[in-house]
């Protein structure tokens, strides 16, 4: 697992290594890939503990939290990542991609209002 | 329903299959799982909808961790296309509670068959130009191909194209509770100047935000379950992982060709059920 995850991250740079990105988006690319993992790593994890535990029928409502917490991580996890871009389109002082990025986020922020709103 | 051990099982296991076949396709994987889950399993549409949008997000955000870096993703493209896919979505997803079931099953049929005719009429085109210094455009882009061995410069034409294709998108997404790459990913190689690689991966970063807006509101209401939702999204994890080594050996000829199929199959099936 480890030798294979060295061997990705090799390849990863001798594909980076011919051209250099005309922008930062190289670097934002990199900082959503550890977001989007950590959100995986996180919600995946809640989710295989709390899967187990209702399955064998032990301490059940907290298996529920659990599970509950897993989905919410999962949901919040693509919002973070764009959060996270907003902040780095803002340091680059790109207010076209910042605008945009905002206005995603505001449709999520729609979606919160419409779930609420029966 | 309950949720028993054999049920969770059946539940990993389509979810599994859904992955290895989503990822190899450049697709979200839900495209099979809601046919297995209201077909096979008897699940409510919706909360067959819900289920698949959660392992959708799954796996959007699993595939985009292990991509990113190697610049296959084109953010750019991608944060461009989000603005049209989340406003598609949360209408799709106010909408869900109103359309009827069988119209949307043909209008689904009618879609899934015509881009299975695209993706099969475009079999042998690349978009790439093969010289790492040419002027990619202000949306464009260049990666690494392990096809030819060498950097590949791509441009991007047709924006508001792929702007209308990427607001359909999210709104099917979030209606039928698929990733919306069934859509997006053939425009964007067939017309608007995408390799296929760059399309699928960039189409897969943005099927998360895309699922969330459609997931937040099915959880609202109700209709998203966790302990429904977690033997599907560890399933799809399991399988996306696993679909991930297959696809870097698949040819991209291959892919298509296979896309088309299931195209066709899914739009037969949708046909079908819409007739009951």
């Amino acid at each position: 697992m480890t030798n294979e995850r060295r061997t990705n991250e090799r390849r990863t740079n001798e594909r980076r290594a011919p051209f250099n990105s005309a922008n930062g988006t190289a670097h934002l690319e990199v900082m959503i890939g550890e977001v989007l993992r950590f959100g995986t790593i996180a919600s995946s994890g809640l989710f295989a503990i709390g899967l187990l535990m209702a399955l064998a029928g032990y301490r059940v409502a907290l298996a529920q939290m659990l599970l509950e917490a897993a989905l919410i991580v999962l949901l919040v996890t693509p919002a973070a990542r764009v959060v996270v871009s907003i902040i780095e389109y803002v340091r680059e002082r790109d207010w076209l991609f910042v605008a945009l990025t905002l206005v995603v986020l505001a449709a999520l922020g729609g979606s919160v209002v419409a779930a609420y709103y029966r | 329903m309950n949720l028993t051990s054999e049920l969770a099982l059946i539940i990993f296991t389509a979810g599994a299959v859904a992955g290895a076949l989503g990822v190899a396709l450049g697709l979200g994987g839900g495209i099979f799982l809601v046919p297995f889950l209201t077909l096979a399993l008897g699940f409510p549409l919706k909360s067959a909808a819900a289920i698949s949008l959660s392992t959708v997000i799954a796996t959007s955000s699993a595939v985009s961790a292990r991509r990113a870096g190697n610049q296959l993703i084109n953010l750019r493209v991608g944060m461009v296309l989000e603005v049209a896919t989340t406003a598609g979505s949360l209408l799709g997803g106010i909408t869900a509670q109103y359309v009827a079931e069988s119209t949307l099953q043909r209008l689904f049929g009618i879609v899934a068959m015509a881009v299975a005719l695209v993706m099969a009429g475009r079999i042998n085109r690349r978009n790439v130009i093969a010289d790492p210094t040419a002027d990619a455009g202000r949306l464009g882009g260049r990666f690494y191909e392990e096809e030819s061995g060498g950097v590949v410069t791509y441009r991007v034409k047709r924006l508001p194209l792929a702007l209308v294709a990427s607001f359909i998108a999210g709104n099917v997404s979030s209606l039928l509770g698929i990733g919306g790459g069934i859509i997006k990913v053939p425009v964007l190689n067939a017309w608007c100047g995408m390799p296929l690689r760059a399309a699928a991966a960039t189409s897969a970063l943005m099927i998360g935000v895309t699922a969330t807006g459609g997931a937040i509101i099915y959880y609202g209401h109700g209709d998203l379950r966790p302990l429904l939702a977690a033997p599907a999204v560890l399933g799809v994890q399991a399988g996306s992982w696993a679909g991930s080594r297959f696809a870097e050996q698949a040819s991209v000829k291959w892919l298509k060709l296979l896309m088309a199929v299931l195209l066709i199959i899914v739009a037969v099936l949708m046909f079908v059920r819409s007739m009951r």
